[in-house]
């Protein structure tokens, strides 16, 4: 049993018995904003005296054992006040700080969190953090910030185009992204067809995207993870934010319920074009989305800590009173905080996420047709922090998640009798142990390694099925069907999953970074459609269909200019190998199907590709330029001949350029410009006729053969802030000017085929045609007013 | 599955299609066989023809001088022959052969500028249509305007793997658009849609109405209009294929692209046999036994 080696490894790592020299003692604590009492997370610490320095962990917590003696030590975060301690080490020591907010300058702004020299620093590379103060400084569409808009701009990432839900890392499809939020998968972390996302940027405080060199801790998927934390409410005061925009409305309340012992943080967001439009539409049709974003947090003594976060939204499309579409996730994260010593710090969290959409048809209860789907895990994470020494940093922990997939719940009645088409449900276990230590070697070499070892059973109650290939790339028969009882495991799979990376320090402005990364991943987002979809069906790994597997080697150079960091540029490559990636035979039909496993199929993928960035962090005008020249390909038995072809998401070019610059005191603007080659779909060379449809023929059955233009585009903001300089104020307010896509430049979302709409008529031509699809074909202008006290 | 996106097409305030001119590859010609062969008393038809450039918008070449026979299992030989270019017709009412609703084998044969294709499929069971119904209804919403929606009854014989391809006429006319086409697996949507033995599922049962000339509603019936309701017992491949006709057909724009399907060649059942094969076939042989009922919707 996987639960068994889990508890085996958490026992050993507690037996790891703290080795102290003689005279060696620990001065741990937390690292907060002094303002609200928010960790800072990757908040760093430096000893001066020994030039060596930690980092605060994802809750703040460090912890640094040094010999005996007295020290200055340095506690930094970008865009804070340093804090310089003093201190006599002569036993263990406990020491929180907080860190002020550095007063705002003209010509300071910040861009990212984390020391001045993480660029070359730091051992993780293909990742990227983003603040919240980052994120809303991006031009945004319709003026709403968004964290999955946002990280678009990072190099390497992409989407297939406005209108599609999620986002692609480095040729990776989206469902091979794991969106986590508070430790809670989020299934799919779009409203509205991705034109926004599941996060409320008024509760979210960091987001960290792993492109590639990902650390044991972390599996289940094999592109990228984003990992998003939210904020934990103001331990200092209270505090209500929020903002009118022009699609929906924020409002968001947090304080303390007990002074730096608790405090709570409740965000709320509602789209509002449904009652704007109430008096103009004379039926019950609407369209709108909603959000809840929720968190508590209790002290109970210095090691214990809880924390309780939860989210709940919700996408509803309805075209009148019965009939319509919704969508939402529900996720909810219960974390405590244990300080087991001065030098372990464990995390243990029990997490409930769940993803359903449903589709309601008919006019009344005798006559309808309702269809839902659903996607439901309970995950229990267990994570361990050892300090063991300045030089060593362990991980230890481990994460079982148990599943329960409603793949469609179909009910129809007709004339009064109810008929039942609902499928099985599928159950399934997945679980990982995993050890991961980064270690200094020297000053200028530093290493992470570490091991993960995943498990998957998919069990019963479920038949089990296997199939027949008839032909490559086609339906594949059923040949038997086996009943299996209830937690009989039907297929279970195991991955050891090695990672490692490392970290080169040409000097003290360059260095080189180099990592492996192997990934495993048990659960498949099916979706046949070009773009991702709320309707993508989440499926487990089973008999027919094998976990996916990844293999990610990257290589890059890093270099920071000018006094103080002042540039960050980096050169990074990656080359990625993926095995048993899911495709689709021909027709395949994915909803309301039990055999959709005899209509998938797998192949294999490889990714690669150059990524370059360039920052400027300080000066009048700063931002950040990124471009990704990559390839991305999949090889699939009967398709494309059996040959190479390129992915839905293959991107050639894909540049981004950000813009900041502060006008005065009260203004500043901002811009991004995105150009990314078209996307690569298939093209008939021909068209024939079947009793009189017009079906479209591509003679050399290619597929992605073609490319949709490219698409660029320009937005631009204007922050104001209304209050007159030099009035002392506590409040914060602002409005912020936008306009998307300001050259109203009409970016093709698809390029499509079809026949004439009028009916063919026997012995007659009938005509085809090809059409441009653009989602947004106009400059979009909004306004947003957001305030603060 | 698609129609059911049609709906989204509201949201289009900022979106916008154009009519785009695209210089697509050339390629060869390759042959085509649409052969749709069933038990009807009415002339049988099948077309050989050739495949056109994809924006070729003129009448499909057709192949003359083919040889066109269709055997039965028992050894009965229908011969097509050539009414016009491409067109190859066998009429019950000159032979004294029949096709019976027997479930029976039979292989197509076409000969045809040197070269032989073969194909095999079968009668299958039909069950009657057992009413036609026309409800009344009031605007719904404006995809759903007033007026008479159809609705046809008819059960799935117990015992899986039957498939239908169920044809609508109104007032004599075939609802021939892809957004039209209805298609059933046992009773409901697919091999694995868990149903069997019972009266067809609603949304095939609703799938009779047609669509506006825009595609964008229905387009119910007044009184005064008729329905005819075939249901065409189709072999599963047959039903596979038109599966895949469904996707690449149905292609409308608006919001319904982003639930679009990729584009991707179609199957085909028609092999060619000869010695030295040369170029592609594509197309479909598809026997069919059918059934019928028809009403007038009456005040």
């Amino acid at each position: 049993m996987n639960f068994k080696a889990i508890c085996f490894v958490l026992l050993a790592a507690f037996a790891i018995s703290p080795s102290l020299a003689q005279n060696k003692y620990t001065l741990n604590g937390y690292i907060k904003d002094a303002s609200n009492g928010e960790a800072l997370i990757g908040a760093t610490l430096l000893v001066k005296e020994l030039t060596t320095g930690t980092s605060a962990n994802i809750y703040g917590f460090y912890s640094i054992t040094l010999p005996a003696g007295d020290y200055t030590i340095e506690y930094r975060y970008i865009g804070y006040e340093t804090v310089i301690e003093t201190i006599s080490l002569d036993a263990n020591q406990k020491l929180d700080v907080e860190l002020q907010t550095e007063s705002q300058e003209l010509d300071e702004v910040v861009i990212t969190g984390e020391s001045e020299d993480a660029n070359i620093s730091e051992i993780q590379m293909s990742a990227e953090k983003l603040d919240i103060k980052t994120i809303e400084k991006i031009p945004a569409f319709l003026g709403e910030v968004d964290v999955i808009k946002s990280i678009q701009l990072i190099p390497g990432v992409s989407s297939v185009g406005e209108g599609s839900s999620g986002f692609n890392v480095r040729g990776g499809g989206v469902g091979q992204n794991l969106v986590l939020l508070d430790d809670a998968p989020v299934y799919n972390s779009s409203h509205l067809f991705g034109f926004f996302s599941v996060f409320n940027p008024d509760a979210v405080k960091d987001v960290n995207l792993i492109k590639g060199a990902i650390p044991a801790n972390y599996g289940g998927r094999i592109s990228s993870i984003l990992d998003v934390r939210m904020k934990e409410g103001n331990m200092k005061e209270k505090e209500i934010s929020g903002g009118i925009g022009t699609v929906f409305s924020r409002l968001a309340v947090q304080g303390p319920i007990k002074k730096d012992k608790a405090s709570f943080i409740v965000a709320g967001r509602r789209s509002y074009i449904d009652i704007l439009a109430k008096p103009f539409v004379d039926n019950d049709a609407t369209l709108y989305f909603y959000d809840l974003t929720t968190k508590v947090n209790y002290k109970l003594n210095d090691n214990n800590r809880f924390f309780l976060s939860g989210y709940f939204g919700r996408d509803v499309f309805k075209f009148d009173e019965r009939q319509g579409f919704d969508w939402g996730n529900v996720t909810g994260t219960l974390r405590w905080n244990h300080l087991f010593n001065d030098r372990l710090f464990s995390n243990f969290a029990f997490i409930v996420s769940s993803f359903d959409y449903g589709f309601s048809f008919g006019e009344n209860d005798r006559d309808k047709f309702d269809w839902s789907s659903r996607i439901l895990t309970y995950t229990f994470k267990p994570y361990f922090n050892y300090f063991i020494d300045t030089n060593n940093e362990l991980l230890i922990g481990g994460e079982a998640t148990y599943y329960d997939f409603k793949p469609a719940e179909a009910v129809g009645v007709s004339d009064g009798v109810t008929q039942d088409i609902s499928l099985n449900e599928k159950f399934a276990l997945e679980s990982a142990v995993y050890v991961d230590n980064t270690q200094k070697l020297s000053d200028r070499l530093s290493v992470r390694y570490g091991l993960r070892f995943s498990a998957f059973q998919y069990f019963g109650p479920a038949n089990k099925y296997e199939f027949r290939t008839v032909e490559p790339g086609e339906r594949k028969e059923l040949v038997n069907a086996e009943p299996f009882d209830e937690r009989e495991v039907i297929k279970s799979y195991t991955n050891l999953e090695p990672r490692a990376s490392l970290r080169y320090k040409l000097n003290n402005s360059s260095s080189i970074k180099a990592s492996y990364t192997r990934t495993a991943q048990y659960i498949h987002l099916v979706s046949n459609t070009a773009a991702s979809t709320p309707i993508d069906l989440w499926t487990p790994s089973t008999n027919n269909i094998k976990p996916q597997t990844g293999d990610q080697y990257t290589l890059g150079y890093f270099r920071n200019f000018g006094k103080g960091n002042d540039y960050e540029a980096s050169i990074e490559g990656y080359y990625r190998d993926t095995d048993n990636q899911v495709d689709y035979v021909k027709g395949a039909d994915i909803f309301i199907n039990e055999f959709i496993e005899g209509d998938l199929i797998s192949g294999v993928g490889r990714a690669y590709g150059l990524e370059f960035s360039f920052k400027k962090n300080v000066g009048k005008i700063n931002g950040w330029l990124s471009y990704t020249i990559g390839k991305s390909e999949l090889k699939t038995p009967g398709i494309n001949r059996g040959d190479w072809y390129s992915t839905r998401f293959d991107q050639t070019h894909n540049l981004k350029l950000f813009g900041e610059t502060q006008l005065s005191k009260r203004t500043s603007f901002s811009a991004n410009f995105t150009y990314l080659t078209g996307a690569p779909i298939t093209a008939p060379t021909s068209r024939f006729n079947v009793q009189g449809l017009v079906i479209p023929y591509n003679y050399y059955d290619s597929r992605n053969n073609f490319r949709i233009p490219a698409s660029h585009r320009l937005d631009i903001a204007l922050k104001w802030d209304p209050t007159r300089p030099g009035k002392k104020k506590k409040n914060e307010d602002y409005f912020v000017f936008s306009i998307y896509n300001v050259y109203g430049n009409k970016n093709p979302f698809s390029l499509f085929f079809a026949q004439q709409d009028g009916r063919a008529v026997a012995g007659e031509a009938i005509d085809t045609f090809a059409y441009q699809f653009a989602i947004i074909g106009a400059p979009v202008p909004a306004i947003s007013y957001n305030f603060k006290f | 599955m698609k129609k059911i996106y049609i709906v989204l097409l509201t949201l289009g305030l900022l979106a916008c299609e154009d009519k785009v001119n695209v210089n697509l590859p050339e390629a060869p010609e390759a042959l085509v066989i649409d052969a749709w062969v069933n038990n009807k008393n009415e002339p049988q038809e099948i077309n050989v023809l050739k495949t056109q450039p994809y924006f070729d918008n003129s009448v499909p070449i057709g192949v003359s001088g083919a040889i066109v026979e269709v055997t039965s299992e028992e050894g009965t030989v229908f011969t097509f022959t050539e009414m016009e270019p491409g067109k190859y017709t066998w009429d019950p009412a000159t032979s004294t052969e029949t096709i019976g609703d027997e479930l029976l084998d039979y292989t197509l044969t076409v000969v045809a500028e040197g070269q032989t294709y073969a194909a095999t499929s079968r009668i299958k069971r039909v069950p009657p249509v057992d009413s036609i119904k026309f409800t009344f209804k009031e605007e719904r919403n404006p995809f759903q305007p007033e007026g008479y929606y159809a609705e046809f009854v008819a059960t799935d014989p117990v015992g899986p793997s039957d498939s239908y391809w169920i044809k609508s006429y109104k007032n004599g006319v075939l609802l021939n658009r892809p957004f039209e086409l209805n298609i059933a697996f046992d009773a409901g949507f697919n091999e694995g849609g868990n149903i069997d033995g019972v009266v067809f599922i609603q949304p095939i049962q609703d799938a009779v109405n047609p669509l506006t000339e825009e595609l964008d509603a229905f387009e119910p019936y007044e009184v005064g209009d008729s329905l005819y309701v075939e249901i065409h017992a189709i072999p599963n491949d047959a039903f596979t294929f038109l599966q895949q006709v469904q996707i690449q057909t149905q292609r409308d724009g608006g919001f319904d692209e982003i639930f679009a399907e990729p584009m991707e060649n179609v199957s085909t059942n028609i092999e060619n046999v000869s010695d030295s094969p040369n170029g592609q076939v594509v197309g479909f042989f598809s026997m069919a036994a059918v059934s019928g009922n028809g009403k007038r919707v009456s005040e």
